[in-house]
């Protein structure tokens, strides 16, 4: 993980410094779309019932 | 690490590292012949779906199909980010390639599984498409050569991360990441997504091709389009890095908001790639609650981004303009702008092509009722073309005309022909993407050798009017092909053979340079105070750039108009349930 | 309010966490807007609209469905056009259409303004269902069956292309659906708009 940027400013928002930290996005981009997406996706697939084909 | 490895850029005095450079370049030159085998697929399938030419055998038109879908969406698209994330991650911020070894080793996986792919293609051991859909079945070495390519642009993805952690450590630059930096991170983070879908496909089907395991077809279905839809959103991440680089290089754009901007990069990085249930809606597999939450990227949050970059990066060439006192008036700013220059040309198409046509069709088309009248036929590929062609080629090629001096340290070639290529390609795709999609409304399938049906039991009569469509789509295909050729001819010609960009004197203009190299935009010591001023209260409330609010509000115009005659088309057709 | 200007090539410096200027946040809360008007469409369209692709979702083997589609031929098959038998089942009932390299089995003969639940599935890889010259388009999916309820609103010959590619006889592989009016007949014109 990087150090915090070196500013000439002392007061760097929260937001700010969760938007430099790329790691975090990159975790978050990837649990986003593998809980949503994929997960999801496949829990809906496997959990189809079989077909009565009445 | 030694001194002698980096060396100054003349015109953006950056300190540029050797062995990144060298890397940048031959991820370029192999795009480059990626994109010439696509164009030449690409003829060739147009002049086949020209019914009245229908020149490929059924065979190989399939054949070339797939081969067109690889080499351009894949092997051409990823090759030039791959040099793209190498450049941002190294020239853009003073910084040096943590691995040099590791991106070689990593160049030579993706070129070897390309190869590969593109022999087994070629020899018809693949008939499967791009997208393979599982159980159609190829050679076990196509999808060995799909995966090497894959862990290949992983590896880069890891060199990208780590240049960053080094220019960090090592204080290239103060402050945060430059917007161009933080949209190649943007594209760098999706890919990673992207990569991660791919192996989760392409080895369960690898072993599946060899007998080893089962793959459901609809899983395939699922998880195939994490990659495939996923990877070309790592196109619009890096599309957008390079509106805002052209902008900046071509006209002095500035950066209206960083939290603005880096937000609607932070939401494609969270919700974009949930787009890759775009292909799933009419699928028997997943229920509409996942479907709706998928194909609206979280309630549409990747599209708000885009219409907030489809804003600020306008917004910010003519704020650029103005504040160097360019243009007067409403749309000075574009009148005055330089339209000889290929990188301001293949900007503003790009955005505007995309915006307008490519974002509208996409997110009407995605959702989910109304894609019951869409799937599967031309308005899908009408749709994709103007988002990756003539919205990310267009814009990768605009890039190059800057990339071949900065980089390459050379001229353009053919410099006549460089100024108008932007416009005979984006005149080519415009025209072929608007025959497309209409064509697609009168549900001429797409991936489709013969439309006469002159071999099914059944006759089908198309229209009329769809034979006239799709000779236009042969039409613009053809000239936007001429001027795929005409780029690649430029960039061979200019970094194999071209002259060496020289001395540059500050304003005068060379042949085989883009204005924006020979004079850069430069703005003035007082801009601040100037921004101060346009941005005063007295302004307005259409802010420092009124002519990009009112093309946006046209934008959304064409948007709510197209999406609900779209709602009012589905109402027509049987009730489905 | 202002950082210092610069472009997007150059490093923002200190706090750039700063309100955007009112035109450009009085921009994105209008995208905002539009992109829950987009959301909301599709719920709505659920509860109000008439064309949703939710359907009766279920696993199933390939080989059962096709032989479910052959007991469903046997009982209502009223003749055949080329080989391929031609089947008229009564209103409300569950009808079977099964996809394979490169046909459409059987021929369905529907009434105008009657609901049938239309069962969809592959015998062996992807296929697309697309009823030409409406333009519907179902994904056909090896081992799910996709139960439609369909209500046809207009008598016709109509024709499904195959618009997934399914092989080297992808572009041979077209079916039929005959939709009869409240007097029993088709309107002549085959296939026509």
């Amino acid at each position: 993980m990087p150090e915090p940027p070196v500013q000439d400013d002392k007061a760097i928002p929260l937001g700010q410094r969760l938007f430099d930290n790329v790691f975090l996005l990159l975790i978050a981009g990837i649990l986003v779309m593998a809980a949503i997406y994929t997960g999801w996706g496949l829990w809906e697939i496997l959990t189809l019932p079989p077909a009565t084909l009445p | 690490m030694n001194a002698t490895d980096f060396r100054t850029c003349p015109v953006t005095a950056r300190r540029i590292h050797r062995p990144a450079e060298t890397l940048v370049k031959a991820n370029a030159v192999v795009a480059v012949v990626s994109l010439l085998i696509g164009a030449i697929a690409a003829v060739l399938l147009v002049l086949t779906r020209w019914q009245a030419v229908h020149l490929l055998p059924a065979e190989w038109f399939y054949r070339i199909l797939g081969v067109h879908g690889m080499s351009m969406l894949i092997f051409f698209i990823i090759f030039y980010e791959m040099a793209v994330l190498i450049f941002a991650s190294t020239a853009l911020i003073n910084a040096r390639i943590a691995a040099p070894k590791l991106g070689w080793a990593a160049f030579a996986l993706m070129l070897g599984g390309a190869t590969l792919v593109e022999v087994i293609m070629w020899a018809g051991k693949a008939d499967v498409l791009f997208t393979s859909y599982v159980p159609l079945k190829a050679d076990p070495l196509y999808y060995l050569g799909i995966i090497l390519f894959a862990v290949g642009a992983l590896l880069v993805c890891g060199i990208f991360f780590a240049n960053l952690v080094v220019a960090r450590r090592e204080q290239t630059y103060t402050g945060s990441l430059p917007l161009v930096v933080y949209g190649a991170v943007t594209a760098a983070i999706i890919a990673v997504i992207t990569l991660l879908h791919g192996a989760a496909i392409y080895i369960p089907t690898f072993l599946w091709s060899l007998g080893l395991m089962n793959v459901d077809p609809q899983v395939y279905r699922m998880i195939w389009w994490g990659l495939g839809h996923s990877s070309q959103q790592i196109n619009v991440a890096a599309m957008v890095a390079i509106w805002y680089m052209l902008g900046a290089l071509t006209i002095g754009a500035v950066v209206l908001n960083e939290k603005i901007s880096r937000s609607a990069f932070v939401l494609y990085i969270l919700f974009i790639s949930m787009a890759s249930a775009h292909h799933l809606l009419v699928d028997p597999g997943m229920g509409s609650a996942w479907k709706i939450v998928n194909t609206s990227y979280f309630m549409y949050m990747a599209v708000l981004a885009s219409m907030i970059h489809g804003f600020t990066v306008p917004a910010g060439m003519e704020l650029g303009q103005r504040l160097r006192g360019v243009g007067t008036g409403m749309f000075g700013w574009l009148r005055k702008a330089p339209w000889g220059d290929p990188g301001f040309s293949s900007l503003v198409f790009s955005v505007v092509v995309f915006g307008f046509v490519g974002g509208i069709t996409g997110v009407t088309i995605g959702t989910e009722q109304i894609n019951i009248i869409v799937h599967n036929t031309l308005r899908v590929p009408g749709h994709f073309h103007a988002t990756v062609v003539s919205g990310t080629a267009m814009a990768f090629m605009g890039a190059t005309y800057y990339l071949i001096p900065l980089v390459f340290q050379r001229k353009v070639a053919f410099w006549g022909l460089a100024k108008i290529q932007p416009y005979l390609f984006a005149g080519g795709m415009f025209i072929f993407v608007m025959s497309m999609t209409f064509a697609g409304t009168f549900g001429v399938p797409r991936r489709h050798w013969d439309i006469s049906f002159s071999q099914a039991p059944f006759d089908v009569a198309f229209n009329p009017a769809v034979d006239v469509l799709l000779a236009f789509v042969a039409l613009g295909g053809i000239i936007a092909a001429t001027g795929a050729f005409i780029f690649v001819a430029i960039a061979v010609k200019s970094v194999f053979f071209g002259e060496p960009i020289g001395t540059l004197v500050p304003g005068v203009a060379v042949v085989g340079l883009p204005q924006g190299i020979t004079n850069p935009p430069v703005h003035a010591a007082d801009v601040d105070r100037r921004n101060e001023e346009l941005h005063a209260p007295g302004q307005g409330w259409l802010g420092p750039a009124p002519g990009t609010m009112v093309l946006v509000f046209v934008f959304l115009a064409a948007f709510i108009v197209y999406f609900f005659v779209n709602w009012k088309v589905l109402s027509f057709v049987w009730k489905i349930g | 309010m202002l950082t210092e200007t610069h472009t997007g090539l150059d490093s923002p410096r200190g706090n750039w966490w700063k309100p955007a200027h009112k035109s450009e946040r009085t921009w994105v809360a209008i995208a905002f807007g539009w992109c829950i008007v987009l959301f909301a469409m599709m719920p709505l369209w659920q509860v109000k609209g008439g064309q949703n692709p939710s359907g009766i979702r279920r696993k199933v083997e390939p080989a059962a469905f096709f032989a479910r589609t052959q007991e469903f031929i046997k009982q209502y098959q009223i003749g055949d056009d080329r080989g391929m038998p031609i089947v008229a089942p009564p209103p409300g009932s569950d009808i079977y259409l099964t996809a394979m390299s490169f046909q459409w089995t059987p021929i369905l003969q529907l009434e105008q303004g009657k609901e049938y639940i239309l069962h969809l599935s592959s015998l062996d890889v992807n296929h697309g269902f697309s009823l030409y010259p409406i333009n519907v388009n179902f994904q056909v999916v090896p081992g799910y069956d996709y139960g439609l309820r369909v209500t046809p609103t207009a008598a016709g010959d109509f024709r499904i292309i195959c618009n997934e590619f399914c092989g080297i006889g992808h572009h041979t592989m077209v079916g039929r659906v005959i939709v009869v009016d409240s007097t029993g007949t088709v309107p002549s014109q085959s296939g026509g708009i």
